[in-house]
């Protein structure tokens, strides 16, 4: 797959940045930081409406058949805008778990839902800090779910879950109805992420992988999740960077802007390296899908996109100075933003790891 | 498979070819001047072979292919450790520079095909003592002389000029006006009465870069390639001949490939080192370092090939990877404990540690400093103001020493 995008990716990356810049701002989004349970709704309706949750899912379930690449840019540009809901990345990778390893019925029942949007997916892969757990916490028996999965994005509005399960005594991969599964909500930094603690009990589930290949098959997912997520972490990137830029240009101090002195005009220019390598990255691993590859690209992807959130957003504050400690200026959505990407689908140690048992050849 | 592709297959089997001969094994314990003679051998191999000048016009002896044939060249090349440094200013700026603003079109042709078969080799004279990043506060100065003109002052960090046969200059002829304005550009003749050479030696123990003084260096006003006052746009100019070159994203210096070896074959606390959390770190952002760094690559050269301009991010390469060399090189030197002292003078900084580490600080100096670069990223890529700078619009001779 070409490294450049075309025509019709360019248009996604333009279209998708005009709406959200019309439709998201952060007055709507400073108050959902102190409520649980809340999203915006102006985000996931524009995404059900623009078809980004059909977007990179198959044409016979109601998907558009595009891939990484245009949903990547669509993250892309909600990372830029600050996305008001978690569920374009958890659709997304419980949707590709169902369309991967589920049989047609479960792909009938599940895939067209999840590609209008009207149901909204997760992915329960982790448990505390581990990210793909050698014996996860939650147990099936009998297609039944019993135990808690910790920290799930979107938990608390998601109709059904991938959920990463002990099989028994073996991985299992398993999809999840969440209607009546008991949702503890997290009151957590960044709450539009809606994170949930599930408690399943005697939950139904219906088995997608069980043994060794359940975890290949959910670290795939992860991978997936993470490029997109790298993409949304690059977007963020990027913005912090230009708030960063935007303001060094008028800000006056000593008689003259901030911006012409070389302690803040050679922090921005190392946040423009690193947003640049976080976007190469991106747009690489996105390339990568399906070669032998991927999971090396998507590492690198989410190490780099991570490094680069949580610089320009720390650099971007610093260079506001008391104004960017405010809560009314917002700054701190992104900064906020850049800690909860860096830890849902595997925080940088994790995929640190996993990309050096790769180079090293310890992987399997 | 495409006509670059089998472009760069047909490339890399000549170049293969040429190890046994030109390769860094076969030069081994050759003194420099000894060297320098089979890299005139190697460059007249390739212009004979179609692959000097490759990007030149044909009427000037080139080969008249495009950007993406030398870059391509340039980096198969590159993983052999060939003796084309030597050639590099030479070829990379004075003679494209001499191409474009030379008057005696007969003198330009004779000297661009020695230049390429290796006979001939340009300095360019740009640095001084007084300044190397701030290129237009320069000292140096020629003075009309009858016709022509007198040249007197010091140049330095004149890479190879113990071997030149020609330099490109750059001298203040106006010290009246502001410090941009007072510029010429010549070419001079190395062995030319008056111009003395001096070698300085770095700390990876080589002598590559020179001191070069003229005392009273007289010169015809036919070697001016500018207009009087008019030296810094052709200076600017050269800097800019060749945005895209072949780039390593690893700095020069060793394949990350190799530290992970070491990894895998030093102890740390009782285990192989590369069980490390500490070091798996740093194999890991490294990697990710130089991946980005790649993909930056490989998109600037799809973007050419497919007629585009490339952005402008592909000047993150020198900057991050050689500095992140200098550090992986401090890590490896320190993992290797006690064993960590032997040092080679002859080593190769893309194989040995020590010598990546003790000549690192040459790469994020030469060239544009980091914080040249950084500058320059701020300034032309973000839009962000320049420096406060005391001499803007000072002419050259009230600016406070």
């Amino acid at each position: 797959m070409s490294i450049l995008y075309d025509e019709g990716q360019q248009a996604i990356a333009t279209e998708s940045r005009r709406v959200l810049e019309a439709r998201v701002n952060k007055d709507e989004l400073l108050p959902l930081l102190e409520v649980t349970g809340q999203y915006h709704d102006g985000f996931w309706n524009t995404a059900k409406e623009q078809g980004w949750t059909a977007l990179a899912l198959p044409e016979a379930y109601g998907g558009l058949d595009l891939g990484l690449v245009e949903l990547g840019l669509i993250a892309h540009q909600a990372g830029r805008s600050l996305s008001g809901a978690p569920f374009l990345t958890g659709s997304f990778g419980a949707a590709k778990a169902i369309e991967l390893y589920g049989s047609d019925e479960q792909k009938a029942k599940y895939l067209p839902g999840l590609a209008s949007g009207e149901t909204i997916g997760a992915v329960a892969f982790a448990s505390g800090s581990s990210a793909l757990p050698v014996l996860p916490s939650v147990t099936v028996t009998d297609h039944q779910l019993n135990g808690t999965k910790t920290g799930v994005a979107g938990g608390l509005a998601a109709d059904v879950a991938v959920v990463y399960a002990n099989g028994p005594g073996m991985p299992a991969l398993v999809v999840a109805d969440l209607s009546k599964v008991t949702r503890n909500a997290i009151d957590s930094f960044d709450n539009s992420r809606l994170y949930a603690d599930l408690v399943f009990d005697a939950t139904p589930v219906e088995t997608l992988v069980v043994g060794g290949a359940a975890r290949d098959a959910a670290l795939h997912i992860l991978a997936l999740q993470a490029v997109i997520t790298a993409h949304e972490q690059t977007g963020g990137a990027e913005a912090m960077m230009e708030i960063a830029r935007d303001y060094a240009v008028t800000r006056r101090a000593f008689g003259q802007v901030i911006g012409a002195f070389q302690s803040i005009k050679h922090r921005i220019a190392e946040l423009y390296g690193f947003v640049e390598l976080a976007r190469a990255n991106c747009i690489h691993a996105a390339s990568r899908e399906g070669q032998a590859d991927f999971i090396t690209a998507a590492a690198a992807a989410r190490i780099s996109a991570t490094e680069a959130y949580d610089s320009a957003s720390r650099d971007c504050v610093q260079i506001h100075g008391g104004m960017g400690v405010t809560w009314e200026l917002g700054l701190h959505l992104h900064t906020r933003r850049a800690r909860s990407l860096a830890i849902e689908q595997g925080n940088l140690l994790f995929w640190e790891d996993i990309l050096v048992d790769r180079l090293t050849g310890e992987a399997a | 498979m495409s006509d670059l592709d089998a472009y760069r297959t047909k490339a890399a089997a000549w170049l293969e070819s040429m190890v046994p001969t030109y390769g860094k094994e076969a030069r081994k314990g050759l003194s420099v001047e000894e060297d320098l003679a089979v890299a005139r051998q190697y460059q007249r191999a390739k212009f004979d072979a179609g692959y000097a000048g490759i990007n030149w016009p044909t009427e000037y002896g080139g080969q008249g292919l495009g950007h993406l044939e030398k870059v391509t060249f340039d980096t198969e090349e590159m993983k052999h450790g060939f003796p084309s440094f030597y050639f590099g200013i030479s070829l990379g700026m004075p003679i494209p520079v001499l191409m474009q603003f030379g008057s005696d079109q007969a003198f330009v042709k004779e000297r661009v095909l020695k230049a390429l078969k290796g006979e001939e080799i340009w300095c360019q004279l740009f640095s001084e003592p007084s300044g190397g990043s701030d290129l237009a506060g320069l000292r140096t100065k020629a003075e009309v002389d009858g016709n022509g003109w007198k040249i007197n002052g010091q140049k330095i960090w004149t890479s190879w000029a113990q071997y030149c046969d020609y330099g490109v200059i750059v001298v203040r002829t106006d010290p009246n006006v502001p410090k941009h304005k007072g510029l010429t550009y010549f070419w001079v003749d190395m062995k030319a009465p008056g111009v003395t050479v001096v070698p300085i030696k770095l700390v990876g123990g080589d002598s590559h870069v020179n001191e070069v003084f003229f005392d009273d260096v007289k010169i015809t006003d036919d070697h001016r390639m500018s207009p009087v006052g008019g030296g810094f746009a052709v200076a600017i100019a050269t800097l800019m001949i060749e945005r895209y070159v072949a780039t390593d994203s690893a700095g020069f210096g060793p394949h990350l490939d190799l530290f992970v070896d070491l990894a895998k074959d030093t102890e740390l606390n009782g285990k192989p080192a590369i069980e490390d959390g500490r070091i798996r770190q740093q194999i890991a952002r490294n990697y990710a370092m130089r991946s980005g760094l790649q993909s930056i690559t490989a998109r600037a050269m799809a973007m050419m090939q497919a007629g585009m301009v490339p952005g402008p991010e592909g000047s993150l390469n020198k900057l991050v990877a050689v500095r992140s060399r200098q550090k992986l090189s401090e890590l490896a030197i320190d993992l290797q404990g006690s064993g960590g002292f032997h040092y080679d003078d002859h080593a190769s900084q893309k194989e040995n540690w020590t010598s990546s580490w003790i000549n690192a600080p040459t790469g994020r100096i030469a060239g544009g400093s980091d914080e040249t670069l950084l500058n320059t990223i701020a300034e032309k890529i973000l839009g962000l103001p320049q420096d406060h700078r005391p001499d803007k619009g000072v002419p050259f001779n009230q600016i406070p020493a």
